[in-house]
């Protein structure tokens, strides 16, 4: 579904992106754990487009898409913080990809409150984004992306500025609906867990390379993933209470 | 603050404008007495019915001063962006700085020959053209704390939901920059209409606006149509200074 070939990028004398080849499968969840500064973000800006790369393609269904533009790759990324246009409210807020293609008004209704019922938020519509929790903008946020059926979705730390609660609410909505709508995407985060919960195969980036690891065992068995770590850490502090 | 020290500072704020307004409907003001010895609506008479030309000067300047404001916010608002996000932006940034090093008339003076060489000499043109060296770099000068990260972020945002850049402007970014598009306005447009210095090297007379003209009264020692001059000039930027704080604080 989507592919990379040999990604490389330098920014400011740095290698951010060294030789990156992987493959991700339609309906397919990857999720990328990697600490700041390992080049995440620049990873998924060259897949929307919003960064050239200096060497290697990307390919979307077979298509060449590496200098097509940002506008016209069906990519939606999706940013840590939900940036929510301030002037819109929620309703106009999602249908906002849809009035881009002139949608018709009765497919652009029928299709924002199909999407307000799924996130939960039907009561929210007519509300501006400064009167919405975290939680609640989040999601605005998610609808904003579905409503246009990307083709890819990529999700760089949505969750990381949310409350513990509302994050495990919004994990779980997330998998949800990735699977009701068949979403194809690439979930960012440096949070382990998480990683470990979202993707249906995990990856892990340092300096630049990236590792996938096709089995989720391969996955905790590496030691760079830090799992063996975390877990060590758990069963000793069960040991001390004993 | 007691209601009494309220009342004697709104009193000093509002004495110049009844100064000018009690002025420009006197006549006949020998020393030593405190009030004009006649009053009189003949000068107020005169900008309707034509004569003096001070109702056309108020077109001129309204015009002049719209159309300064309107061109440099939009450009500078467009360049600002640019700039905000270029790798060289202090470099660029510091060019908007130029010329207010010069004084305007020095600018001018030096800038006069290209005028005469374009045929801007002496005409509306030129001083609507003179008085962007001014206002355009104030305008980017203005932008340039506007534009930031999350800015930039909703830019691409929109970029990536299938908006072109001419949408995300007018979709997204003229929407959200209304406030400060607003303040931007109403300041060119005050460096416009009171600007003395530009438009009469390069107008030289032949462009009068309501500024040159009390500047031209007050040199014929006309005291009572230099105060209705004023009166005029004072207005239009009141209206828009009401307009301009319902938009903003709207916003």
């Amino acid at each position: 579904m989507l592919q990379t070939k040999n990604i490389s990028k330098v920014f400011q004398g740095e290698q951010v992106l060294e030789g990156l080849s992987f493959r991700i499968n339609e309906h397919e969840m990857l999720s990328i754990l990697g600490r700041s500064g390992s080049g995440k973000t620049t990873l998924l800006k060259v897949l929307a487009g919003l960064e050239t790369a200096d060497r290697g393609q990307v390919i979307l269904e077979g298509q060449d898409i590496t200098t097509v533009p940002a506008n016209r790759r069906g990519i939606v990324y999706l940013y840590q913080e939900a940036l929510l246009f301030p002037h819109l409210n929620v309703f106009e807020n999602i249908a906002f990809g849809l009035r881009l293609r002139k949608q018709p008004e009765s497919v652009i209704k029928d299709n924002v409150y199909a999407l307000l019922e799924r996130l939960e938020l039907p009561e929210q519509a007519q509300k501006m984004p400064e009167q919405l929790s975290g939680g609640q903008r989040q999601r605005v946020a998610f609808g904003r992306a579905l409503v246009i059926e990307p083709r890819v979705l990529l999700l760089d730390e949505p969750f990381g500025a949310l409350d513990s609660e509302t994050r495990t609410n919004m994990q779980d909505l997330l998998k949800g609906v990735a699977k009701d709508y068949g979403l194809t995407a690439i979930f960012v985060t440096h949070d382990l867990k998480e990683a470990m919960l979202m993707g249906d195969r995990m990856g892990m980036m340092q300096k630049g390379k990236l590792n996938i690891y096709d089995k989720q065992a391969d996955f905790i068995a590496d030691k760079a993933t830090g799992v063996l770590e975390e877990a060590q850490f758990w069963i000793n502090l069960q040991d001390l209470k004993k | 603050m007691s209601r009494t020290v309220k009342a004697m500072l709104v009193g000093l704020i509002l004495f110049p404008f009844a100064f000018l307004l009690m002025l420009s409907v006197g006549r006949q003001w020998p020393y030593p007495a405190l009030f004009p010895q006649q009053w009189s609506l003949a000068n107020w008479a005169m900008v309707w019915g034509g004569s003096e030309g001070l109702s056309n000067s108020v077109a001129i300047s309204v015009l002049l001063s719209t159309s300064v404001a309107a061109l440099s916010t939009g450009t500078s608002f467009w360049v600002s962006r640019h700039i905000a996000y270029h790798p060289k932006r202090e470099a660029w940034l510091s060019m908007a700085y130029l010329p207010y090093v010069f004084a305007p008339v020095i600018l001018a003076a030096c800038l006069q020959f290209f005028f005469i060489l374009a045929g801007l000499y002496g005409t509306f043109g030129g001083v609507l053209v003179a008085q962007l060296f001014i206002t355009f770099p104030y305008g980017v000068i203005f932008f340039s704390s506007f534009w930031n990260e999350r800015l930039r972020n909703m830019e691409q945002l929109v970029k990536t939901l299938g908006g072109n850049s001419r949408q995300a402007y007018a979709k997204v970014l003229i929407p959200v920059a209304r406030g400060a598009l607003a303040t931007c306005f109403f300041q060119l447009f005050l460096i416009s209409w009171f600007e003395y210095g530009l438009t009469n090297l390069i107008g030289v007379g032949k462009v009068p606006t309501l500024t040159i003209r009390v500047f031209q009264y007050v040199n014929e020692a006309n005291l009572f149509l230099a105060a209705l001059a004023s009166c005029l000039l004072v207005f239009p930027p009141l209206l828009l200074l009401w307009v301009n704080r319902r938009v903003v604080f709207k916003g």
